[in-house]
């Protein structure tokens, strides 16, 4: 900008006063004198408009929305978290606990209440053998399973049925290993389904900055722990969540 | 904007543990803290990540803020500001990465902006152009130097004043006028384009 002076006011103090101007904070006087100077150079009068035009664009932008959770995230990654381990070690898991949760319920609840439901049959092991030696039989696979009635009486009845047919056929310890393998089919099939948006994907490509190292550590670990420590929620675990990864090996040993 | 005694109190119970204290806190600061990282970073996503990194980091550095130094928000804000730039210089690395990865540049700013907005010519409904405005606007904020663009984003839209401003970004009173200024100038020029190009 040249700086030349035109009414009295050189284009550096124009410059200066400009925010006072539009704050409307500047004395009758200087005012004069700023506004006589803005008409008299071109340079300086087409900064002001725009500048002020720039004030007017932001001052129309609304206040945007925070989602509805952002309170309820922030108190659980705080003053949720009790010891002081793991007050320094939640905070960056937190962030995306609303979303893991949709991942639990759009994909986990239904098989967590499909397995849950038969500990509370005492013919659970025996129950589930017979029904998947018949469906295996019949060629359905485990994820089917989904469609089948599992209530205690539905399994109870289904077992009686099969056992006429299959029940010599086999002993207790390949009983175990087939409840385990149908479990295992059913956990491999849903696994698939598990990993999220492309997100964490793109955020680990952050372990490349400088970052403090809670912000990888947040990266790297909300996806994994997030789903165990899901998991544990779901209240006492018995045979499901024992299940070893071997037993998938079982399985294919066993078939 | 804030009674710097009612702020004082609740700090202090906070510290002694009072959890609604801190959800008081929390309940009064979060709008203001989600919109400057909303605004700055330009994601909703990145914003809500950051507005609970800055309440984990306030909740576990309350104990050192002064009262007799200046305003909690100044202070909330320039732990904000302070994450924001961690945030700016992480993004910035990896954009250096994904282009390095790609070769092609497939750069946001490579794209004008009259190509990110929707068509301002025909929206029948108020209501949605003024959305759309807002996210021209946003849009284009996005597109300032960060620099700038934090300094428009408190003066105009966190409304702080010259010198609470300098304080948080440790500048000037005179520097942040004149960025604010230079911010809001190009601001202007950047929507000018947009408009005139879509019109
Ligand atoms: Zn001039």
């Amino acid at each position: 900008m040249p700086d030349h002076t035109n009414h009295g006011m050189q284009c550096n103090e124009f410059d200066s006063l400009l925010s006072d101007a539009l704050d409307g904070v500047l004395s009758r006087a200087a005012l004069d004198r700023f506004q006589a100077h803005a008409r008299s150079c071109q340079a300086c009068g087409a900064l002001f408009a725009e500048v002020e035009a720039g004030r007017n664009w932001l001052k129309d932008l609304e206040e945007a929305e925070p989602p509805a959770s952002l309170v309820t995230n922030i108190l659980a990654s705080t003053t949720g978290v009790d010891t002081q381990r793991l007050r320094s070690a939640a905070p960056t898991r937190q962030p995306r606990i609303s979303w893991l949760e949709h991942v639990q319920a759009a994909l986990l609840e239904p098989i967590w209440a499909m397995v849950r439901q038969p500990r509370f049959a005492m013919s659970f092991g025996m129950a589930f053998f017979a029904l998947s030696v018949g469906l295996t039989v019949a060629g359905v696979k485990p994820a089917d399973l989904r469609q089948v009635s599992l209530r205690p009486s539905a399994l109870r009845h289904a077992y009686y049925n099969t056992q006429a047919r299959v029940v010599r056929y086999v002993d207790n310890v390949r009983a175990v290993y087939e409840v385990q393998a149908a479990l295992a089919g059913i956990k491999r099939n849903v696994r698939p389904a598990e990993p999220g948006p492309a997100k964490p994907t793109k955020e680990r490509k952050n372990d490349t900055s400088q970052q403090p190292e809670q912000k990888q550590e947040r990266n790297y670990s909300q996806t994994g722990e997030q789903l165990i420590l899901a998991s544990a929620h779901r209240g006492p675990c018995i045979g499901d969540c024992d299940l070893p990864v071997g037993s998938v090996t079982t399985y294919r040993r066993f078939v | 904007m804030e009674d710097v005694q009612v702020v004082a109190m609740l700090v202090r119970r906070c510290i002694a543990g009072d959890a609604a204290a801190w959800e008081e806190i929390v309940q009064s600061y979060n709008r203001r803290i989600y919109n400057l990282c909303y605004r700055f970073a330009g994601s909703a996503d990145d914003a809500q990540d950051l507005t609970q990194e800055v309440f984990i980091k306030m909740y576990r550095t309350l104990s050192s803020y002064d009262h007799t130094k200046g305003a909690f928000v100044t202070w909330v804000t320039t732990i904000t500001r302070n994450l924001l730039v961690d945030h700016f210089r992480k993004t910035k690395q990896d954009r250096m990465t994904d282009s390095m990865d790609t070769a092609a540049s497939e750069h946001e700013d490579a794209q004008p902006l009259s190509e990110q907005i929707p068509d301002l010519s025909a929206p029948p409904d108020t209501r949605v152009r003024q959305r759309e405005v807002s996210e021209t606007v946003h849009a284009a904020l996005g597109k300032l130097s960060p620099e700038l663009r934090e300094a428009v984003i408190l003066r105009d839209l966190q409304d702080m004043d010259y010198r609470e401003i300098a304080t948080v970004l440790k500048v000037p009173e005179g520097t942040v006028k004149s960025r604010i200024n230079r911010g809001r100038a190009e601001l202007a020029r950047l929507l000018q384009r947009t408009y005139r190009q879509v019109m």
